[in-house]
């Protein structure tokens, strides 16, 4: 029996253990994120079918709920671990090569740091608790995002470190509010005695907890920090704030209002609140010059529209944007790991200068269009049934509102198709920029050991693509999880 | 079956790929392998008709294929023009280019093709529809230069129609939760009008856009005369059917002879609307077409105005009508196919000129693409003995009969401006005098010759012996509805009105005759050479006798003031200011850390502020 704490623990104590392997050796450091990721994998695999069954509750220092901090690892924490630790352990195999900056400790750290973070808020079941996870996931991405230590960086993490303070303070005053009302910080304990979100001290402690995880998470309009520090991040750390740390947010966010409070009263709020955010995001991308910009936009629409799918608060919509949660995830990383290195090689971030690249980097630029295309939305890509599956949700909602609603999302996704697809044209079709020198022309792939993650990404995105059966019937079961307030409560408290 | 069919198109477009980069050689001969090998399989379905064969599974829902008289009809369409143009495709690019991507991609966007017309469900329909359109997207690109920005236009318009498509979709499968297609047609039947009017738009947009219906058309003469010339064949003769095929899938399998017809009443009914928007798809564009320079753009402008007969067809829905649209949908897609190719050639050979006032007296030089060519330009008008002939005679016919003059007016104006674009592509690419430059062009390619040889006489049997046709529209009429179709092997019963191509046949070959013998028996003629003449009491000096550009310019001065396409430009002010509201949303994002935190309090004000004062919820 493996217990889930270990996906904690374990990446912890490597996190914190790691700076001693430099007496051993300096180069092995740079492997253990990869292998606490791998480790996290595993693990998580091998929970999941007894979690299938039952969520298993870790119960620390053996006091039964709600009066210790205890982990709940459901199909939907487990599923997201997964996800995590999937994502992560490809990117960390990207970054050992990647990551060539002298102060390649530092980084190692603060990644598992980050993953771990992002690993607790999925698995906890202590409000508590998550608003710890948050702060380490927090904490490290701020450093993360300064890391290179170029200006664009640092004033990044500063703008993102106010704001993510503000949003925290906002998060810690609401879960303060939650404590005196209540006495407990157990989700499940607090989840029993919300009745109603009805009294308004109740009330906002719950829009204090939405907007302090909602700047994380990336909900307009608190998501302002998002693409400086998106753009200006080392691109590994892009793809993870990107595939995972926001949507750890809007996770957190989701599991809040449906889960802890059952606010229903507050949900078509979301709804429109996710459909502002999918259009602001999706028409901020359209214009930008910036390849990592347009990307850090375009993660905001894809946030904004997994908030919509979550706040119709249907078992399909959720379960669709659970989908769309894993879907964008794989291509967004996807994205980002390739533009690393077309970044490299080009020697500049501007979309224009990544003209003509197909013919330099042949794989990789084949590897970027598949992400593109499956974020778009496009069979035979993991995007396509992630999508459909919301809009499939949506329609089913009896209220005819909600057509008209998906007809303004769908409009998103068309400008969202547009300038993917002009940069797939660019790739592919346009000249390079300075075609007479030699060097900007010849055959030059990213290396084989940031190649192997890429194309792995572009395989399971066309794999589930084809097969979304893989991770529908999961994410089918994870949203009744989410759904299902009173076998929660049960599965933790007991009785 | 249908199964081995769709994989030897997807693995064939997959496994060419590999091949080539593998060993370059193996590149045109597996292209040309894949694409023949599902011709011929799908020849050999003919009458094997399955009703429903599951080949997989998206998120539980089943994909089915399935075989019928109309769907075996599309395949074909699909699958002999789509393989002549991947033969056509060897010499135009010869070895040099490494073309790789484009047979990958032309193999794949045929292969989705023949799914979208084999799926016996709608979402099976989709899948295929959209890896269509993205591939097509690729292969418009292809190019480059100008290309960009017609595969951009095409892909916005094609994004924007399946979206649509997309809500009708799944609007179908929140009322009846199925996606199946006979299963739909049965719920369909106690559908509110409303919803059904919901249905028939968010499809027709989607199909619309792809079939190029006015208004819904700009993105069409961009495409056609920017993507490589083979891919244009495939583009206008088959890709643009496959709107087509939605609109009838849609009409009459989904909905329904009755309910369509049915739908509103008198001048504003649904299908009286839809053959209004026909009439005017038919007679705007052939004039655009008149005035065009360019060999292709005239061609794709062309393409436009026939799709209006076919969806005019359609929409009139009545047995001879719809067999007309079917009719004129294969008979387009081989003329179509085939003056583009025939357009090719004379551009390979050129060295890639396509300005009509640039080309001239190629007849002798290409005799049999000329020849082909004119055989395409005369089914294009309608001249008995093509194929093209048949189909126009029974949209006439059902037009006059019924008593739509103005509808059959706008039919008759589209033939007239065919004429005259017809006569003149024939003339300034073929006939005149031939510039100097092009004294040494030589003959097309053997398989190119092969490819427009083969369309041409599919044009001249299918004009000869109609009825072999004709009776597989017949089923296909019975299948959704209609009465039987009363054929002859040269026609036409004497109930619907007789017709004997075979007839006409022997009048032509006894006229031929005769004026052979007339000709032998009366005075002998002398040929001259073409610059022996006389103008206006001075020599023409050799360079300048030319009388193609400019052609038809009384004409072009009465009418091209009411010919600029306005609704292109509405859509590009569209989306000009989209742009700019865009921009301005931008701003939104200042940069600024002291704004965002702002922002954060002020959300958090707007929630309580919402809750204490105006419970929107």
């Amino acid at each position: 029996m493996v217990s889930p704490i270990l996906l904690i623990v374990v990446p912890l104590g490597l996190a914190f253990v790691l700076p001693l392997f430099r007496f051993i050796s300096t180069k092995i450091g740079r492997y253990i994120p990869a292998i606490a990721m791998l480790f996290n994998l595993i693990v998580s695999l091998d929970c999941l079918p007894r979690a299938l069954r039952a969520p298993i509750v870790v119960r620390t220092g053996q006091w039964a709920p709600p009066f210790s901090i205890h982990l709940v690892a459901g199909p939907l924490g487990l599923g997201m671990a997964a996800l995590i630790a999937l994502v992560g352990f490809l990117v960390s195999v990207y970054g050992i090569v990647y990551i060539r900056e002298s102060a390649r400790d530092r980084y190692d750290v603060l990644y598992i740091l980050l993953l771990t973070g992002a690993t607790g808020i999925v698995l906890t079941g202590d409000i508590f608790n998550l608003y710890v996870f948050f702060e380490i996931l927090c904490v490290s991405s701020y450093a993360l995002v300064a890391f290179r230590g170029d200006r664009p960086g640092v004033e990044a993490a500063a703008k993102y470190l106010i704001q993510g303070a503000v949003g925290s303070a906002l998060a810690l005053v609401g879960i303060g509010m939650l404590y005196g009302l209540f006495g407990t910080l157990s989700m499940a304990d607090i989840a029993q005695n919300i009745t109603s979100c009805e009294p308004t001290t109740v009330f906002v402690a719950l829009a204090l907890l939405i907007t302090g995880f909602g700047v994380e998470g990336a909900l307009f309009p608190l998501n302002g920090w998002l693409p400086d520090a998106h753009s200006s991040a080392p691109s590994t750390i892009s793809a993870i704030l990107s595939g995972i740390a926001i949507q750890v947010g809007v996770f957190a966010v989701a599991k809040i209002v449906l889960l802890v409070f059952g606010a229903k009263t507050i949900l078509f709020l979301l709804v429109v609140l996710g459909l502002i955010t999918l259009l602001v995001g999706e028409m901020s991308a359209f214009a930008q010059e910036n390849i990592k910009r347009m990307l850090a936009y375009s993660s905001i629409g894809q946030v904004g529209l997994i908030l919509f799918a979550v706040s119709i608060a249907s078992p399909g919509a959720v379960s669709g944007g659970l989908f769309l949660i894993v879907s964008h995830a794989l291509a967004k990383a996807l994205l980002f790991i390739c533009a690393g290195y077309m970044i490299y090689r080009t020697g500049s971030t501007s979309i224009l200068s990544m003209n003509g690249i197909a013919k330099r980097m042949p794989l990789t630029s084949l590897c970027f269009s598949v992400g593109a295309l499956s974020l778009v939305g496009l069979p035979p890509f993991v995007g396509f049934p992630s999508k459909f599956m919301i809009i499939r949700a949506a329609l089913q909602q009896p209220q005819s509102i909600f057509t008209v609603l998906m007809g303004i999302a769908l409009l998103g996704t068309v400008v969202e198709g547009a300038y993917f697809l002009r940069v797939i044209q660019g790739i592919y079709f346009r000249p390079a920029a300075n075609p007479q020198n030699s060097q900007a022309t010849a055959r030059n792939e990213a290396p084989w050991p940031a190649l192997v993650p890429i194309v792995i990404l572009a395989a399971i995105i066309v794999i589930v693509g084809l097969y979304p059966q893989l991770v529908g019937k999961l994410v089918t079961v994870a949203s009744s999880e989410l759904l299902d307030r009173s076998s929660f409560i049960r599965a933790v408290m007991g009785g | 079956m249908l199964q081995t069919i769709l994989l030897v198109g997807l693995g064939g477009s997959v496994l060419t790929y590999l091949g080539a980069k593998l060993w370059p050689r193996l590149r045109e001969v597996l292209a040309v392998g894949f694409s023949v090998a599902q011709l011929v399989l799908v020849i050999l379905g003919y009458g094997h008709w399955v009703h429903r064969e599951y080949f997989g599974s998206f998120l539980g829902l089943g994909l089915g294929l399935r075989l019928d008289a109309l769907s075996w009809f599309f395949a074909l369409c699909v699958t002999l023009v789509g393989a002549l143009c991947v033969i056509f495709s060897v010499p135009y690019f010869g070895r040099k280019q490494r073309p790789d991507f484009y047979y990958f991609a032309i193999l794949l966007v045929n292969a989705a093709m023949l799914g979208i017309v084999l799926s016996a469900d709608l979402l099976c329909f989709f899948i295929f529809w959209e890896i269509m359109s993205w591939t097509a997207y690729l292969l418009i690109s292809y190019k480059r230069g100008r290309a960009l920005q017609a595969g951009l236009k095409y892909i916005v318009m094609s994004l924007i129609g399946s979206c649509s498509m997309l809500l009708g979709l799944l609007s179908v499968y929140a009322a009846w939760a199925t996606f199946d297609i006979a299963q739909v047609a049965s719920g369909i039947a106690s559908a509110s009008p409303m919803f059904l009017l919901y249905l028939l738009i968010t499809f027709g947009i989607g199909f619309g856009i792809k079939s190029a219906l006015v208004p819904l058309h700009t993105w069409l003469a961009d495409a056609h005369s920017e993507a490589p010339s083979p891919f244009s064949a495939v583009l206008s003769g088959i890709l643009i059917k496959m709107g087509v095929f939605g609109f009838i899938l849609l009409f009459y399998v989904v909905a329904g002879l009755k309910l369509f017809v049915g739908l509103g009443s008198g001048i504003i009914s649904f299908h009286y609307v839809l053959c209004w928007l026909a009439a005017v798809s038919i007679v705007v564009p052939t004039f655009i077409a008149v005035l065009q320079t360019d060999a292709k753009r005239l061609l794709a402008w062309s393409s436009i105005g026939q799709i209006g007969y076919i969806v005019l067809g359609l929409g009139f829905g009545t047995k001879l009508a719809f067999a007309g649209a079917l009719l004129h949908t294969f008979n387009h897609a081989a003329f179509k196919a085939l003056l583009f190719l025939a357009i090719a050639a004379v551009e390979y050979r050129t060295g890639g000129i396509r300005d009509l006032s640039r080309l001239g007296g190629l007849a002798k030089r290409m005799p049999v693409t000329f020849a082909c060519a004119l055989i395409g330009g005369l089914g294009l008008i309608g001249v008995p003995l093509t194929s093209g002939f048949v189909s126009k005679w029974l949209l006439y016919k059902t037009l006059i009969a019924r008593q739509y003059p103005f509808l059959a007016l706008a039919a008759l104006i589209g033939t007239w401006g065919a004429i005259l674009y017809v006569y003149k592509l024939i003339h300034n690419v073929f006939l005149g005098q031939l510039p100097a430059r092009y004294e040494q062009v030589r003959s097309a390619p053997g398989a190119m010759k092969l490819a427009v040889v083969v369309l041409a006489s599919v044009i001249i049997f299918f004009g000869v012996f109609p009825g072999l046709i004709l009776r597989l529209l017949g089923s296909i009429g019975e299948s959704v509805g209609f009465g039987p179709l009363e054929a002859t092997l040269g026609g036409f019963g004497p109930e619907v009105g007789p017709l004997n191509t075979i007839s006409i046949l022997f009048a032509c070959v006894v006229a031929m005759l005769l004026l052979v013998l007339i000709l032998r028996a009366g005075a002998r003629s002398r040929v001259v050479s073409q610059r022996d003449s006389y103008a206006a009491g001075a020599f023409v000096p050799e360079d300048s006798y030319h009388h193609s550009v400019r052609f038809y310019d009384p004409f072009e001065r009465m009418v091209a003031g009411y010919l600029k396409d306005r609704i292109d430009q509405f859509y590009y002010g569209v989306a000009a200011q989209a742009q700019r509201v865009f921009d301005i949303l931008r701003r939104i994002y200042t940069g600024d850390a002291g704004s965002y935190a702002i922002y954060i309090v002020s959300f958090l004000g707007f929630l309580i502020l919402c809750k204490l004062v105006w419970p929107v919820w």
